[in-house]
C-alpha cells in the first residue's frame, strides 16, 4: 500500500423527513402497504404537474448552512432521463447545473488528525420506487412494484474525493450523519433507506498528481458495508496496478454477501441522461432574509457543542462523545444539569447514568431518550439525594427502578418505602454492635487479621436496616467498635 | 338554435324561454345528423349531459344559476382529463384510459355549470396540423370535406364551426386552436402562457401548452375565459393576473382610435397565398380608417421560428411521451423477452409515425452530443425572440398578421413549414393569440391574428371584438353540411 494513496469520493441520498412527498401531498411514511401512498402525480398519470414542497428545499438550504455550503439564489429543476419502472415518469427530477448549495465544507476530526473534506454541491431531487423480484427466498418470473417511496424528496450530497480511507470516509458518514440529525432535515436511519451512499475509489500512486482511473461501487446499505466495500476494492485496484494492469472505468456493485465488487456496466454504457431544465417548474428564488431565517433555526453543531462540554462540564472524551452523539440526549444531559442544585458535583454524576443506567434502560424497551419515563427534574432530585448522601447507590438503583415505571419524583418513592439513607450515628452503633455480636465468628477473624471478614458483618447490618444505612458511616463504626 | 350567440343563449336560459336540455337535445340532434360526415366527435355523453340539463332547469327555475353560463353545452378535446370518462389524446396508447381526476379547467367549467357535451377528435397527442394523425378517425373542413379541418384542435374546431356546439375547448402548442379556428371559419383564441391552468391537460410541449378557446364569436370566448382563466397552486406556471377581473370598461366605441399596431416586416420574406395578402392588406385598411396607427415592425428571429419551435418541442415531447410506457397504464405488449423488448414493442405497436419521429428529434438534440449546439442554441434565440417582442411592445400594442399562410389544403396535400410562423411565435414567448375570421374565398374561410404582450388578454379580447364588428363576419352562416 505504501506506493498507492486511495482517493474517494462519496455521493450521499438522504430522504428529507418532511410530511408529504417533494411534488405531490402524498405521505412519506415508512412501511405501509405497498402503492397505498400515492397519487396521480407521483403515479404519473397524464397530465400532472409537479407542486414543490417548499419544506424539502429548506431542508437542503439548512443542511448546505450547516455544512459552510454557498446557497444559489435562483437555481432549477432538470430532468433526468432514463427508462426503468421505478421512476414512473421516466425521467428523474432532479437538478443539473444550478444546485442549491455548492461548495460547502465538513471538517473530518479523528483520534489524531483534523481534515477538511470539501462537498462539491447538495441537490434537491425526488426518489424512485421499488422493484422487488423475489418472494421470500423465492425468486419470481415477474416483478413487483411499489411506488409508496416514488417521489419523496432527497438531497444528494457530494464530496470531493478527498477521503483517504476506508476509516475516513466511515467517520465522514458518522459525523454528516450526526450534524444531519442534529439539524432534523432526516432521520438518517440507513435500514430504512433514509441514507444511501454511493461511493467512487481511485487509487494513484503518490508521485503522480493526476487522479487514477474512478470506480463507483453502488448499493451499499450500512457504514460497516461502505467500509468493507472501499477496502475490498482498494486491494483489488491495487492488485490490478501492481500487475502493471490498467484499471478499466466502470460502475460496480456491492455484494454484502461475498464481500466482493462486481462490475455492472463500463464506461461504454454509461447512460446519456439528456438532462434539460424542467419546464414544468419555475426557478427556486431564495431569499436572504429565507436563508437568515433558517441560519437561526440552526442549533448548536456537535463539535461546538463537544468543545463547550469540555469547559463547561470538565467531562472526559469518552462521556463526551456519547452525550454529544445524539442532540436529545445532549439536550437531556444538560437540563438535568439544569435542574440539579449541586451543579459542579452533579455533571460527572449524572453522565454516568445517563450514559449507564437510564440508555441501558431505555435501550432495553427500544425507547428513545425523548420517551424516556423519567423527565429531567426528577433525574436531577435523584442525583441530589445521592450527592447528599440520602440515599445510597444501591437505593438509588432500587429508586430509578420505580421511577422509570411511575415516572414519579424520587422523594414520593423515598416517603412510600421508607428508605431514606440512616446517618445517625447513634442509632448506627447500636445495630453495629447488636451486628458484632451476631457474627461473633466473622469479627474474631477480622481481629486476627482477615480483612474480608468485615463484609459479612456490613452485610448483616444492611440487613437490618432494610439497606438504608450509609455504608461509609457503617464502615467507620465498625472499625472502631472491632479495633478497641 | 345554433343562429343565436352564447349571450343570446344565456339570456333565454334565465328567462326560461328554452330550457338548457333543449339546447342539449338540439346540439345532440344535429351532431347525430352531421357528424357521422364531419367526425368531429370521439364520444357523445348523451345521457349525462341530459342528466346534467335536468339539473340546470332546476338550478335556473329556483334562481340558483351557477354562472351566466349555466346550461350551455361545450365540446371538450380529448386530451383533457374528466373524471371517470375516456381520455385517449387520440392515441392507441390510451385506449380504454379513464381519467381518475378533473382537470383544472374541467373543475371549473362544473363549478360553473357547463354541461360537457363530448370529447373531440384530434392529432394524436396533438402532434399534427390537420388532425390527421388521429389514431381513429378522420375529421373533415365542414365547408368543404375534400379539405382538412387543421389541427390539433381539429375536432373542436369544426364542432363550433358546424353549429354542433356554441364553444369548445381546445390546446395550443403551436397554433394548434387558432389555426383550426381559422380554417374552420370561426374565433380561436390562445391566452397567455400561465392565465389557465396546465393541471389535467395530456402534455405536449410544457413550456408552450396551453388551454385556449373556439368560439364563434369573440364575445363568446371572452365569456368563457373568465371561468377558465386564474391561477392555479396545482399549475407552478400560472400567474396571479387580477386585470381580466378589473371592473375597468375599455371604451368600445374608442378602443381602436390611436391604437398603434404592428406589422412584421417580415410578411414578404414568405409565400402567402394572394387570397391571403390581399385580405389582409384589405383588413389594414379598415383598421386605419378607425384610427389605428399602423406601424412597420422588424423581428429578424422570425426566420427561426420554425426551426426553434421543432428542436424545443421535440425535445420536450421526447421525455413527456416517456411515461407512456405500458407499465401502469395504457397499451401494453402482449409477448416480450425483457424489460427493453417490452418498452420498446410496446411504443412501437401503440405510438404514431407523427409522435415517434417527434421523440427520435427530441432525443436527438437532448443527447450529450447536440445539447450545445442545438438545443441550447435553440434556448437562446428563444430569449432572443422574447426579449425582441417586449421592445417591440414598448412601440406598439399588438401585432398584426394573417393567421396562417395558406389556404386550407385538401387531404393529402402539405401545409409549408411557414404556414403557422405567427401563431408559433405566440407560443415561444407565451404571449396571447386570437384568429378571427375574415371572409371567405371560394366557400373556404381565412382569418386574421392579433397577438399580444404577455397578460394583455383583456385589451386583446376587446380590441378583436371591436375588429370583429368592423368587418360584419357572417357569423350566422353556416356550412351546409348535410
Amino acid at each position: 500500500m505504501n506506493n498507492y494513496e486511495a482517493s474517494i469520493g462519496l455521493e450521499i441520498h438522504v430522504q428529507i423527513n418532511t410530511k408529504s412527498k417533494l411534488f405531490c401531498e402524498c405521505p412519506t411514511s415508512f412501511g405501509e402497504i405497498p402503492n397505498s401512498n400515492i397519487c396521480v402525480i407521483c403515479t404519473s398519470q397524464p397530465g400532472v404537474l409537479p407542486i414543490l414542497n417548499k419544506k424539502a428545499v429548506e431542508a437542503v438550504i439548512k443542511t448546505g448552512l450547516a455544512l459552510n455550503a454557498r446557497i444559489n439564489k435562483k437555481c432549477f429543476f432538470a430532468r433526468k432521463q432514463y427508462f426503468y419502472p421505478d421512476i414512473p415518469k421516466n425521467y428523474q427530477i432532479t437538478q443539473f447545473e444550478y444546485p442549491i448549495c455548492q461548495e460547502g465544507k465538513l471538517i473530518l476530526i479523528t483520534s489524531n488528525i483534523q481534515k477538511v473534506i470539501n462537498i462539491t454541491r447538495i441537490h434537491l431531487e425526488e426518489d424512485a420506487g421499488k422493484l422487488i423480484h423475489e418472494f421470500g427466498n423465492k425468486k419470481l418470473d415477474y416483478s413487483l412494484l411499489d411506488l409508496n417511496r416514488a417521489g419523496i424528496g432527497l438531497m444528494e450530497i457530494v464530496t470531493e474525493p478527498e477521503i483517504n480511507s476506508a476509516n475516513e470516509a466511515a467517520t465522514f458518514l458518522n459525523q454528516l450523519k450526526n450534524i444531519i440529525e442534529y439539524l432534523n432535515t432526516s432521520e438518517c436511519n440507513m435500514e430504512e433507506g433514509n441514507m444511501r451512499c454511493d461511493v467512487n475509489v481511485s487509487l494513484r500512486n503518490i508521485v503522480d498528481k493526476k487522479l487514477g482511473t474512478k470506480i463507483e461501487i453502488k448499493n451499499m446499505n450500512s457504514i460497516s458495508g461502505i467500509k468493507d466495500a472501499i477496502t475490498y476494492e482498494i486491494n483489488r485496484q491495487r492488485y490490478i496496478l501492481e500487475s502493471r494492469r490498467k484499471i478499466k472505468q466502470e460502475t460496480r456493485l456491492w455484494d454484502s454477501n461475498r464481500k466482493v465488487t462486481r462490475s455492472m456496466r463500463d464506461k461504454e454504457n454509461t447512460l446519456d441522461y439528456r438532462y434539460f431544465i424542467d419546464p414544468n417548474l419555475i426557478p427556486i428564488t431564495i431569499t436572504e432574509t429565507l436563508i437568515k431565517n433558517l441560519n437561526s433555526e440552526i442549533p448548536e453543531l456537535p463539535i461546538l457543542k463537544k468543545n463547550r462540554f469540555y469547559k463547561e462540564y470538565l467531562l472526559n472524551e469518552y462521556d463526551i462523545n456519547f452525550l454529544v452523539s445524539d442532540k436529545n440526549i445532549a439536550d437531556y444531559f444538560e437540563k438535568t444539569v439544569f435542574f440539579s442544585k449541586n451543579k459542579k458535583r452533579a455533571t460527572k454524576i449524572i453522565a454516568n447514568w445517563i450514559i449507564t443506567d437510564l440508555m441501558t434502560k431505555l435501550n432495553e424497551n427500544k425507547l428513545s431518550i425523548k420517551e424516556s419515563p423519567i423527565n429531567c427534574e426528577n433525574m436531577a432530585k435523584l442525583i441530589d439525594l445521592i450527592i447528599n448522601g440520602d440515599i445510597s447507590n444501591k437505593i438509588a438503583r432500587m429508586i430509578f427502578e420505580d421511577m422509570y415505571i411511575k415516572s414519579s419524583d424520587p422523594r414520593n418513592i423515598l416517603r412510600e418505602k421508607k428508605l431514606l439513607q440512616i446517618s445517625d450515628k447513634k442509632c448506627l452503633t447500636e445495630i453495629c454492635n447488636k451486628a458484632i455480636i451476631k457474627n461473633s465468628k466473622a469479627a474474631l477473624e477480622f481481629k486476627n487479621g482477615k480483612q474480608k471478614a468485615i463484609y459479612a458483618i456490613v452485610g448483616f447490618v444492611m440487613k437490618e436496616t432494610k439497606g438504608c444505612a450509609n455504608p461509609k458511616l457503617i464502615n467507620s463504626i465498625l472499625l472502631e467498635l472491632l479495633t478497641k | 338554435m345554433f343562429f343565436y350567440k352564447v349571450k343570446e343563449l344565456s339570456n333565454k336560459i334565465l328567462f326560461q324561454d328554452i330550457s338548457s336540455l333543449d339546447i342539449i337535445n338540439s346540439c345532440i340532434k344535429r351532431i347525430k345528423k352531421i357528424d357521422s360526415k364531419l367526425g368531429a366527435f370521439l364520444k357523445l355523453n348523451e345521457h349525462k349531459a341530459i342528466h346534467d340539463a335536468l339539473n340546470s332547469n332546476n338550478r335556473i327555475t329556483n334562481g340558483k344559476r351557477l354562472s351566466i353560463l349555466d346550461g350551455l353545452p361545450i365540446a371538450i378535446k380529448d386530451n383533457i382529463m374528466v373524471k371517470n370518462e375516456s381520455m385517449t389524446s387520440a392515441s392507441k396508447y390510451l385506449k380504454g384510459y379513464i381519467s381518475p381526476y378533473d382537470a383544472t379547467v374541467i373543475k371549473k367549467l362544473k363549478k360553473a355549470g357547463i354541461i360537457l357535451l363530448g370529447r373531440t377528435n384530434m392529432d394524436e397527442f396533438a402532434m399534427g396540423c390537420s388532425t390527421e394523425t388521429s389514431a381513429y378517425q378522420k375529421t373533415v373542413n365542414p365547408w368543404n370535406i375534400k379539405y382538412i379541418p387543421g389541427g390539433s384542435s381539429g375536432g373542436s374546431a369544426v364542432s363550433v364551426s358546424a353549429g354542433m356546439v356554441p364553444f369548445a375547448l381546445g390546446s395550443d402548442t403551436g397554433g394548434s386552436i387558432r389555426q383550426p379556428a381559422s380554417f374552420c371559419g370561426i374565433v380561436g383564441y390562445k391566452p397567455t402562457y400561465g392565465l389557465v391552468s396546465r393541471y389535467g391537460i395530456c402534455a405536449l410541449a410544457s413550456s408552450f401548452d396551453q388551454i385556449g378557446i373556439l368560439a364563434k364569436t369573440v364575445e363568446d370566448t371572452m365569456l368563457l375565459i373568465n371561468i377558465i382563466k386564474g391561477i392555479d397552486y396545482k399549475d407552478p406556471t400560472t400567474c396571479d393576473y387580477k386585470e381580466l377581473n378589473d371592473n375597468k370598461h375599455y371604451n368600445n366605441k374608442n378602443l381602436l382610435k390611436g391604437l398603434r399596431i404592428g406589422i412584421p416586416k417580415q410578411l414578404i420574406n414568405y409565400r402567402i397565398d394572394n387570397v391571403i395578402l390581399d385580405s389582409f392588406n384589405e383588413s389594414i385598411k379598415k383598421l386605419e380608417l378607425e384610427g389605428v396607427k399602423i406601424l412597420e415592425i422588424d423581428i429578424p428571429e422570425y426566420k427561426y421560428v420554425p426551426a426553434l419551435y421543432k428542436v424545443i418541442m421535440c425535445a420536450e415531447v421526447s421525455a413527456n411521451i416517456a411515461t407512456f410506457d405500458g407499465m401502469r397504464y395504457g397499451y401494453r405488449a402482449f409477448e416480450s423477452i425483457d424489460l427493453n423488448d417490452e418498452y420498446s414493442k410496446t411504443r412501437a405497436e401503440s405510438l404514431g409515425y407523427e409522435v415517434k419521429k417527434r421523440i427520435l428529434f427530441g432525443t436527438y438534440v437532448l443527447s450529450k452530443k447536440h445539447y450545445n449546439d442545438i438545443f441550447l442554441h435553440a434556448q437562446k434565440i428563444r430569449t432572443l425572440l422574447i426579449e425582441r417582442l417586449e421592445k417591440i411592445y414598448k412601440k406598439c400594442d399588438f401585432i398584426f398578421s394573417p393567421a396562417t399562410m395558406q389556404m386550407p389544403v385538401k387531404f393529402g396535400e402539405h401545409l409549408t413549414e411557414d404556414c403557422d410562423v405567427f401563431l408559433i411565435a405566440a407560443n415561444l414567448a407565451g404571449l396571447p393569440g386570437i384568429t378571427i375570421p375574415y371572409k371567405f374565398v371560394k366557400n373556404l374561410p381565412l382569418g386574421v391574428h392579433f397577438m399580444g404582450s404577455r397578460f394583455s388578454d383583456k385589451l386583446l379580447l376587446e380590441v378583436a371584438n371591436n375588429f370583429e364588428k368592423i368587418i360584419g363576419f357572417n357569423i350566422n352562416k353556416f356550412p351546409n353540411c348535410t
